[in-house]
């Protein structure tokens, strides 16, 4: 039973990660609750509903070794590419972009699991990849491959439009490109290159109107009401919060609708309104705990693979966790990005909890051979 | 034990893990600190902020001071009406558009109101001020009852848009009291400058007593603070407890001070319809206070038509009507006075022991002076003439002769004595001061000083005065000296009826003339009325004895009234005519001053207007006493007056 799960096994379960993702959904729920406490569903229980299933979904996966997800590599890229282009034809037009597919009843956000078909398929081309292993390192051109498995989905989600998720997905990419032997050298002239080349861009190039204009098409939802209107809103929930915050479900800036998007992508600020500094320090204490368990694991996986996938989760939760709450509090502009386990949305919270699972896998099996 | 399948491999990735964490704890740290900012550091200002976005401070409106007639007769009070507000910051877009449709739709606006509150909205949309979007602005006042109720009932799919009550003003007194009490319109923003107190929407007295005491009766707006969602939705009763502490929640309005006016609505009422002319004015004032019991300069404007929706074609219509209806002819038109100066010249010439009461002037129907002649009213002459017959005959050459003696500047002294020439401190708004030329301010190609004084004497060339100005006048020379400042005020009271202020008779001045020489022109004007040949004979009360002075005062020049058509030019070139009456007789009361502009004769246009009103203001006394209205005590503390007068 090599690919099996033992009673003796679970004490290898990474258990502080366990009830680090445990107490994060609570606590997410138990936020949502107070978030959507005047809307007519009980948004928090459909959410617990989705956890109970991506929990259960975890729960499966323990039993499966990672490994079989590099057989499942090519053919889940596709399919999420597919499930892309299905969006491009066939998706549900929100707020002037299409996002959503329909599956069965099921409104489907496939750009959420294109990002883990992409942790996957990269871990799969690192570890298989010889390049590497030959020159002893990777230069920049040796990872033309790598780059092109990238910029097709980030191409088909800006096309959407989601410039949230599609530069979270890139930044997760290019998170593990930057764990494969590239050259400190090379990379550093790799974002040097490109951050001058779209500063000098965006700078120079672009007119004040074109730059609003390319803001406006990329993410139409977050400039509807005129540019800048939510980030005030969200600081000012967030810094009214103080040190304790106004306690559960009496933030004035959530419970009155002032905030935008409270449920979703302003998340954050309703816990940091009704929690306070306190509060918020503690969630990102749990964030920054996840994401080193997640990085423990990948430095700790029995294989480069696992060790891959286990990065690419770890740069998952740090991106969105990140720009989440770094938009949320004016130190990053606003783009659509959810807050892990916290954010409401099916989708989301499913691909997360697979996330979890990965490394739960990653972790679990880090003794065999 | 550790055994690895690629070891290099995670060799290689360990130490880049270590980096990546460094980074991830960098990157927490950097929002805990930024957290840090917000919350702690300006926290205090982003929980103000946050309170600001969910309070929205709805005025109470105070309620305006009513006025009253001196018996307490309400004259103008507020009647119930709505106003619609709109607060821009909580309809944007195309939530606007929609709003503004149906308001169109429900108000019947027209397309340039809807610029207007477009211009509004857009004003207070892009202005720097960021809070100034949550500022209400005036869409429609004072709206009819059923719109009232459509709006109501369209109340939820419009959240920003208020019904605010508002108390409207209702002048329920005499028309004929527009220029008495003024009229409210809403106040331009330069006064909102001003004034921080007022607010776009409210109005603000214009002219009369509304807007000379305007701060007394304004009282002071309270304010409601309510909580409202995003969406200027207002919270259910629960929430609002639970984020406005209760001391903050209502400040109450304190409504204005009422005025008691020295106005009798009933005379005032009498008076105007007495009055026959198309234009013109009456003062009637009490002799021993200087008190003002009615009022009229008519033609008036409608202050309910003033202080309502009015169009700017109405507006143009009364600004462009020849009889002027926006001008108070009572306290700011100069007339010549005519033959009603001849009691100034009377009393030049007594004092100046130029005549006395016996002495002789001979009319032969003329009088030269040089090379002209000015003629009297009765060709033939008047023969032989006594002060007293002068003034009943109204002879014209007695006084040319007379002033002609008197000279220009003691005529002058004797005018601006009696209250010519100078404001006489009514406290009404702007006053004009006529005109009293002496040698100092005649030129020489305007004629020679004797002539100045002859024209002077019989209230004609460069003589203007005021109605008012004869009233006070008159009133001297019937109470035995005093020259008041008259008054409209009684007195200011509380909402609850206590007196806060009262005004007392005030004398300008005494006059410092001979007791016999004011007795002897009051003869005399007792003789104009009351003896058979006196030019107002005819308007004599059967059991009253009243004194007075006709007048028909020239008028020279047309102007620019010359583009008028030939029946208005006509109109216009027509002679003042002007009676200044005192009654009764002996112990006067009140003094009534008639000029009805255009009127022709001071004898038969003028004088019967005064006689009636003279016989209307004793008919009241008579009724008023009868019904015992304590009020009417209230009124007019004559005797006391007199005792602060001297």
């Amino acid at each position: 039973m090599a690919y099996g799960v033992t009673e003796k096994k679970l004490d290898h379960l990474h258990w502080p990660l366990v009830l680090c993702t445990l107490i994060i959904c609570t606590l997410g729920v138990w936020n949502l609750a107070s978030a959507t406490k005047n809307a007519p569903v009980l948004m928090a229980l459909v959410q617990a509903r989705w956890m109970g299933v991506g929990l259960l979904a975890v729960a499966v996966l323990l039993f499966i070794d990672y490994r079989w997800l590099q057989t499942l590599a090519w053919p889940g890229y596709f399919a999420a590419l597919a499930l892309l282009a299905g969006v491009a034809f066939a998706g549900k037009k929100v707020l002037g972009a299409r996002r959503w597919l329909s599956l069965g009843g099921m409104q489907v956000q496939p750009s959420e699991f294109v990002k883990l078909a992409v942790i996957v398929v990269l871990a799969r081309w690192f570890t298989r990849d010889e390049t590497g292993a030959r020159k002893g390192h990777y230069g920049i051109f040796d990872l033309w491959r790598p780059f092109l498995l990238i910029l097709v989905p980030v191409a088909l989600v800006m096309k959407q439009p989601d410039l949230g998720t599609a530069l979270v997905t890139f930044a997760i990419a290019m998170t593990m490109v930057m764990f494969a032997k590239v050259k400190w050298r090379d990379l550093i002239i790799m974002f040097a290159g490109g951050g001058v080349a779209s500063v000098m861009a965006w700078k120079k190039v672009l007119k004040d109107y074109q730059k609003q204009r390319v803001l406006t098409f990329l993410d139409p939802g977050a400039y509807a009401h005129g540019a800048g209107y939510h980030s005030i809103q969200s600081q000012i929930a967030v810094g009214s919060g103080q040190w304790g915050g106004k306690g559960w479900g009496e933030g004035t800036q959530n419970q009155l609708a002032f905030l935008p998007e409270q449920h979703t992508d302003f998340i954050f600020s309703v816990w940091a309104e009704e929690h306070g500094f306190m509060g918020s320090v503690i969630l990102i204490g749990l964030y920054a705990f996840l994401v080193l368990a997640a990085l423990d694991v990948a430095a700790n996986a029995r294989d480069k693979f696992g060790s891959f996938l286990a990065l690419g989760i770890s740069a998952l939760f740090f991106w969105h966790a990140f720009i989440n709450m770094g938009m949320v509090t004016g130190v990053m502009p606003v783009v659509g990005v959810p807050l892990p386990l916290f954010s409401y949305g099916g989708s989301s919270v499913v691909a997360d909890m697979l996330g979890i699972g990965i490394l739960l896998n990653v972790s679990l099996r880090r003794f065999m051979f | 034990m550790l055994v690895r399948r690629d070891f290099d491999d995670i060799r290689e990735i360990r130490p880049r893990a270590a980096l990546g964490a460094l980074i991830v704890v960098c990157a927490m740290l950097v929002l805990v600190v930024r957290l840090y900012q917000l919350q702690i550091l300006r926290g205090e200002d982003y929980f103000n902020q946050s309170i600001a976005n969910f309070r929205k401070s709805l005025f109470v409106p105070a309620d305006r001071g009513l006025i009253k007639d001196r018996r307490g007769h309400t004259l103008v009070d507020n009647r119930p009406s709505f106003d619609v507000f709109m607060t821009p910051a909580f309809c944007k877009g195309k939530e606007r558009d929609e709003v503004l449709t149906k308001l169109r739709e429900f108000l019947h606006l027209t397309p340039e109101d809807l610029d207007r509150i477009r211009a509004d909205y857009q004003k207070s949309w892009l202005s720097k001020d960021r809070l100034e979007r949550f500022k209400p602005f005036l869409v429609a006042l004072d709206i009819p009852r059923d719109q009232v109720d459509v709006l109501e009932g369209h109340k939820t799919e419009m959240s920003c848009v208020n019904l605010i009550p508002t108390p409207h003003r209702a002048y329920r007194g005499s028309p004929s009291l527009g220029h008495v009490v003024g009229y409210m319109s809403e106040v331009t923003p330069d006064e909102m400058e001003q004034y921080e107190e007022y607010r776009r929407g409210q109005t603000i007295g214009r002219r009369g007593i509304e807007r000379r005491w305007e701060r007394e009766l304004r009282g002071a707006d309270g304010k409601q603070n309510i909580a409202v969602d995003a969406k200027g939705r207002e919270l259910d009763k629960d929430a609002q407890e639970a984020l406005i502490p209760e001391g903050e929640r209502l400040v109450p309005a304190t409504p204005g001070n009422n005025l008691v006016l020295t106005i009798d609505e009933r005379l005032q009422k009498a008076a105007d319809a007495a009055f026959p002319g198309r234009a013109g004015a009456v003062v009637v004032m009490e002799v021993k206070t200087g008190y003002v019991l009615a009022m009229i300069s008519r033609p008036s404007f409608d202050p309910n038509m003033m202080s309502g929706r009015i169009s700017r074609a109405q507006l143009k219509e009364l600004s462009e009507d020849p009889l002027k209806p926006m001008l108070n002819r009572v306290m700011n038109e100069n007339y010549h006075p005519g033959s009603t100066f001849k009691v100034v010249t009377s009393l030049a010439g007594l004092e100046n022991s130029i005549v006395t009461p016996g002495s002789g002037i001979s009319c032969n129907g003329g009088y030269t002076m040089g090379n002209h002649r000015w003629r009297c009213d009765k060709p033939s002459g008047h023969g032989l003439m006594d002060l007293r017959r002068a003034l009943q005959f109204s002879c014209d050459v007695y006084y040319y002769s007379l002033g002609d003696k008197v000279g220009l500047d003691a005529l002058s002294d004797m005018a601006h004595r009696l209250g010519f020439g100078q404001p006489t401190g009514f406290d009404l708004g702007r006053e004009i001061p006529g005109i009293i030329p002496d040698s100092k301010s005649v030129t020489p190609e305007s004629g020679s000083l004797r002539a100045h004084a002859i024209n002077a004497s019989i209230g004609q060339g460069e003589i203007n005065v005021t109605p008012l100005q004869q009233a006070v006048a008159y009133a001297a020379i019937a109470n035995g000296g005093t020259v008041w400042k008259p008054q409209i005020v009684r007195r200011i009271e509380s909402p609850d009826g206590k007196i806060t202020r009262e005004f007392l008779p005030e004398a300008a001045r005494t006059l410092g003339v001979k007791d016999t020489s004011l007795a002897t022109v009051r003869g005399g004007l007792v003789a104009v009325v009351n003896e058979p040949g006196g030019t107002a004979y005819r308007s004599r009360l059967p059991d009253l004895q009243f004194a007075g002075k006709t007048g028909t005062a020239q008028v020279m020049k047309l102007g620019q009234k010359q583009k008028l058509d030939p029946s208005a030019q006509q109109y216009f070139s027509r002679d003042h005519a002007w009676f200044a009456s005192f009654a009764p007789a002996q112990d006067p009361e009140i003094v009534v001053v008639v000029l009805n502009e255009h009127g022709g004769w001071g004898a038969e246009a003028a004088a019967p207007a005064a006689s009636k009103t003279i016989e209307a203001y004793f008919r009241i006394k008579r009724e008023e006493a009868a019904e015992d209205v304590p009020a009417a005590q209230a009124a007019a503390p004559v005797s006391s007056a007199a005792v602060v007068t001297q």
